[in-house]
């Protein structure tokens, strides 16, 4: 969802070179002088959305039916933003605009396609056509039903958008990429299946974290030596982070692990695991286990500056208020409990970790 | 449509979309508050009430009223300084289109619409009557 397909990137650039000549073509016309700013800008953007989806027709030459729908839906719209003198112009564009947007969401809720950044930024830039489209502006030649545009526009755009919004996150958090373990999580890149050497190396990198890290099953012992819980310790389980392994950048070593992950039981913290982590975003570390050690960085996550609250970005790289976009510099968990991920798995199951904190 | 300008209307359906963003991403922090993260509920109410204003200013717009398209511009031109702080700084924030999009060039497009001498007369002129 935050990434950009390799096939789908063409469009964007297709969309970019139409920008100025669509400017240059509305600027030639002397019929814009007709229309307020309003259509003017919807027929240029109209025209950008157009050129993006006919941008994308030689990247998805093998797929016959999304081909056709994009040569059929590229020259709707850059027709109809050449027509923006048309009595009918309103309507046509607004069903267009409509049946596009709704066509995408059946597009990817039936699995031909996956969100990605040009289709959101597509989305968006034929959301807002519709709301100049549609937004009755004063002295105008043709007087409209205005009462009628004011409740469509102030009730029905934000509710497409948040439909919008909402059905391609639910899409893109259901059906993740290969690279895309879970809620925000990008693992690194590997083979797809272990080797025998790899499968002994992870066996040694856990033999040695755990037998290193056993001392912290008191938490007494892990406190002492820097590790503070790095969060609400009334949630099911917390990272506890040593500060000077972090910042001393140790690489994946089981003797200073930079984080230990606790239980939060009723009998007090229930060590769960360590993590190693990397001192800089996008650096991932080394990978003796390939496939089974693969490192995982955390992306688009929101946090607030003051605590480590955090939620997830919105499809419309939007935060709460009060919290920032960041990226987590990747890192690689250790778990002492059996998870169905594997040792090395990005998560822990919840269902073991509310079963330590029962016991 | 010489003495009449459609920015006010422009500017009104942008600041509608930022409306729904913000009320989209109060939203989005009220699930996380069942995790544990329970200052989520202040920053998802905050997310909403901004975006109720924002509406409110949006409405004010189409009116001319004045102080509606100061709020505005102030509200946008803080949004535009975050926003191209969070791209200067290495904090890994995402930088892809969505995101200038919807952080930089939308903001920025307000604040263009908005802005100048044309602007300041078109707002200044009392305007009760004109209606929604």
């Amino acid at each position: 969802m935050f990434d950009i397909a390799p096939d789908h990137a063409i469009g964007l650039y297709a969309g970019l070179l139409a920008l100025p000549i669509a400017l240059m073509a509305l600027w030639l016309r002397p019929a814009r002088h007709s229309v307020p700013g309003t259509v003017q800008a919807a027929a240029v953007l109209m025209t950008v959305a157009g050129a993006i989806h006919l941008g994308l027709v030689p990247s998805h030459l093998g797929e016959r039916v999304t081909v056709a729908l994009f040569v059929i839906n590229g020259i709707a719209y850059i027709g109809l933003a050449a027509a923006f003198t048309w009595r009918w112009w309103r309507l046509a564009s607004s069903a267009l605009l409509l049946m596009t947007v709704f066509g995408y969401l059946g597009f990817i809720a039936l699995g031909f396609d996956s969100p990605d950044q040009v289709a959101l930024t597509t989305k968006l830039l034929e959301l807002i056509t519709l709301g100049l489209v549609l937004v009755p502006v004063r002295g105008e030649a043709r007087p409209r039903d205005r009462a009628w545009n004011w409740a469509l526009l102030g009730s029905g755009l934000p509710v497409l958008t948040l439909v919008t919004g909402a059905a391609i996150w639910g899409i893109g958090l259901a059906t993740p990429d290969a690279r895309h373990a879970h809620v925000g999580a990008l693992l690194q890149a590997s083979n797809a299946v272990a080797t025998p050497d790899q499968v002994a190396a992870a066996a040694q990198l856990y033999a040695e974290t755990k037998g290193a890290t056993m001392a912290y099953e008191d938490w007494h012992h892990a406190w002492a030596a820097g590790y503070r819980p790095g969060g609400n310790t009334s949630m099911p389980s917390t990272h506890w982070m040593n500060d000077a392994y972090v910042k001393a950048g140790y690489v994946m070593d089981p003797h200073r692990p930079q984080g230990l992950v606790y239980a939060n039981s009723k009998h007090g913290p229930v060590l769960l695991g360590a993590m190693f982590q990397m001192p800089h975003i996008n650096q991932f570390g080394p990978d003796p286990g390939g496939p089974l050690t693969a490192w995982h960085q955390h992306e688009n996550l929101c946090v607030t500056p003051l605590g480590l609250e955090f939620s997830l970005m919105t499809p419309y790289a939007i935060c709460p208020i009060g919290s920032i976009d960041i990226s987590v510099s990747p890192m690689l968990h250790v778990w002492f409990f059996k998870t169905s991920g594997g040792p090395f798995a990005v998560d822990i199951d919840s269902s073991v970790v509310a079963a330590v904190d029962r016991s | 449509m010489d003495k009449q300008t459609s920015r006010p209307e422009a500017a009104f359906v942008l600041l509608l979309m930022q409306s729904t963003f913000w009320a989209i991403a109060g939203l989005s922090a009220f699930p996380f508050v069942l995790g544990g993260e329970v200052f989520e509920v202040g920053l998802g109410l905050a997310s909403i009430l901004l975006a109720a204003f924002a509406a409110v200013l949006a409405v004010g717009l189409v009116k001319r009223r004045r102080r509606a398209r100061r709020w505005v511009m102030g509200i946008e031109i803080t949004c535009l300084v975050g926003s191209l702080l969070l791209l200067v700084l290495p904090i890994g924030a995402n930088h892809g289109p969505v995101s200038l999009m919807t952080n930089v060039g939308l903001p920025l497009a307000v604040v263009v619409l908005l802005r100048g001498k044309t602007m300041r007369v078109h707002f200044a002129a009392p305007t009760a009557a004109a209606g929604v």
